[in-house]
């Protein structure tokens, strides 16, 4: 056992000293809680690169007030480009989470546009605003899974927005779907546990059913609200590395919140600071320092505890 | 010493204030007891000698239990009729059970409207405080005396007590997982059917069957008060018409038996759901 893994070990230092890029696919492509991972190197993109992309989803002048005067979000504004992966960092209540679900309009904005592929979407209703909601996937910081059914069901479930209420009450899948479902669990590595409770995971794998069932949706824009924020860092690092991998082959556009102001430097193409409902910071993670951390924070960063 | 310290009229400290509510439970427990006390001295005694009286209610007791037997029917009219007794709670249990799972759709708040919610919790209220006898009986104007008012109106008070039961059962589900779906596009049919009823389908079994472990229970004195028919109804002529405590004995014995069956399967599907 351990000299099968110092022999892994060996094999990724030549690769990684052969070629970057390949030693970052090589790591990205087997996960398994047992393997640890050591992706140091992850594909990010340059800000000339974030530049260049277009864009998918622009945010206009944005409120959101819950009682009158006051504000929880705060003038907001900025675009989104179509396959970055955008993390948006601040302090507990600067509005990262009504932020998130002002994008899928789980919270309805006071006032603003919101623009996504061409269309403004700030106030489409009913059967509109369902089909818009298939386009954009969502995780949670604690899962959301129904628990007591099983992981294939869960992952399927994601299915629910393409279907009318009767097939979606009783259950009825097409093959396509549970095969397209299947290769999914396959490549976020829970192949294992397609017919297990939900309550029968661990933290880590009940995230990755949760990116599961965001993926069947066939999204372009997938939402994640404090995704590692319940787990390990040995699953945090699953996860973030699940994230960025979605984002880099399947060109699907990832907007995380975070806590953790070392994970978003390291994983994000784009950083999004706010600070008591107003953006503070809008820039490459290279920019991050310790003037951009004070304003976003209130604090000095060698106050902050750094995972 | 603190001047916010209050003093018995004895001049020791006291140590906690009642409450109002405790004030009201003390004088409920002593108008009670005087109530008891004086009650016992109200009734009527005539005609009752308890050195007789006693032996004779052991004597009855111990024909019914100790020697029971079935004088004027036979066992298989007697299981027969059990399970005529049990298809009325069946039925009246199933039908109100489907009748709720809609009904506490509207009335669990984190599903519903406030006004709607409102309005089937007061109804369901007003029906539930009514007993399950009366509702037979009113629906007996309709119906007439019978199986079928005796199904309606266990039915209606099933419906009161099942939605109470399945809408907090439903209020208890994880809104963030309510959230989820709504935020892939499913609509309300699907959240009701993916998420609420798998989450909380084992209570909804558990309160499904205590009804009808009630309703059998009530089936049987619905036999003899409302002509339903079933074992309650030879119970009845076993007591009031032939007077016999051999076959009082034995019906009760078998009511027992099924009660406890039923109490065991209860247990199991629970266990299993």
């Amino acid at each position: 056992m351990a000299v099968d893994k110092k022999v892994k070990e060996v094999n990724k230092v030549e690769e990684r000293t052969d070629f970057n890029k390949k030693a970052t696919d090589n790591v990205l492509i087997s996960f398994d809680e047992d393997i640890e991972v050591t992706g140091q190197e992850v594909e990010t993109l340059s800000k000339k690169e974030v530049k260049q992309m277009p864009v998918i989803m622009s945010i206009d002048n944005l409120y959101k007030e819950y009682s009158k005067g006051k504000n929880v979000l705060k003038d907001i504004s900025f675009d989104i480009k179509k396959g970055e992966l955008l993390s948006i960092i601040g302090p507990s209540g600067a509005g990262k989470s009504t932020l998130l679900r002002s994008i899928n309009r789980m919270i309805e904005p006071t006032s603003g546009t919101i623009t996504f592929n061409d269309k403004d979407i700030t106030n489409v209703k009913g059967k509109a605003l369902r089909q818009m909601r298939t386009n954009i996937g969502m995780i949670f910081q604690h899962y959301n899974l129904v628990d007591r059914l099983s992981v294939f069901e869960n992952v399927l479930h994601g299915t629910l927005g393409y279907k009318n209420s009767l097939q979606g009450i009783f259950s009825m899948y097409t093959e396509s779907e549970k095969e397209e479902a299947l290769d999914i669990i396959t490549e976020l590595g829970i192949e294992d546990h397609i017919y297990k409770r939900c309550d029968e995971l661990s933290g880590g794998q009940k995230q990755r059913v949760g990116i599961a069932r965001a993926l069947i949706q066939k999204p372009k824009i997938i939402l994640c609200d404090e995704p590692i924020a319940s787990l390990d860092p040995s699953s945090s690092r699953v996860i973030m590395e699940h994230l960025r991998k979605i984002c880099n082959e399947k060109g699907i556009t990832v907007i995380v919140n975070l806590h953790q102001v070392d994970v978003a430097k390291n994983y994000s193409d784009r950083i999004v600071g706010l600070n008591t409902g107003e953006v503070v910071f809008n820039g490459h993670p290279s920019e991050i320092n310790k003037e951009v951390i004070q304003n976003i924070y209130g604090t000095d960063f060698d106050d902050l505890i750094m995972e | 010493m603190s001047s916010t310290v209050e003093y018995k009229s004895n001049g020791t400290i006291k140590v906690s204030k009642p409450n109002r509510g405790q004030t009201v439970l003390r004088w409920l427990l002593i108008g009670s007891f005087i109530f008891t006390i004086v009650g016992f001295f109200l009734m009527d005694y005539t005609g009752l000698d308890l050195t007789r009286a006693i032996p004779m209610t052991i004597d009855n007791l111990g024909q019914m239990f100790l020697s029971p037997s079935l004088n004027n029917t036979t066992w298989t009219n007697a299981l027969w009729q059990v399970g005529v007794t049990l298809s009325l709670g069946f039925l009246a249990t199933i039908l109100g059970a489907v009748v709720s799972l809609f009904l506490a759709f509207g009335t669990a708040v984190n599903l519903s409207k406030p006004w709607l919610s409102n309005t089937i919790k007061g109804f369901i209220t007003i029906v539930r405080a009514v007993p399950t006898v009366l509702w037979v009986l009113i629906f007996a104007i309709a119906a007439g005396l019978g199986a079928v008012a005796a199904v309606i109106g266990m039915m209606f008070h099933s419906i009161a007590y099942l939605v109470k039961a399945y809408s907090e059962a439903f209020e208890e589900v994880d809104e963030g997982k309510i959230e989820a779906l709504r935020a892939s596009g499913a609509s309300y049919g699907h959240i009701l059917f993916q998420v609420i009823v798998p989450q909380t389908k084992s209570y909804l079994i558990s309160w499904t069957f205590l009804r009808f472990e009630i309703n059998f229970g009530v089936a049987v004195a619905m036999g003899a008060a409302a002509g339903a028919g079933g074992i309650g109804y030879e119970l009845f002529m076993a007591s009031g018409f032939y007077y016999d405590m051999q076959e009082v004995g034995a019906i009760t014995l078998i009511i027992l038996v099924v009660a406890i069956i039923l109490e065991l399967l209860a247990n199991r599907l629970k266990v299993s759901a």
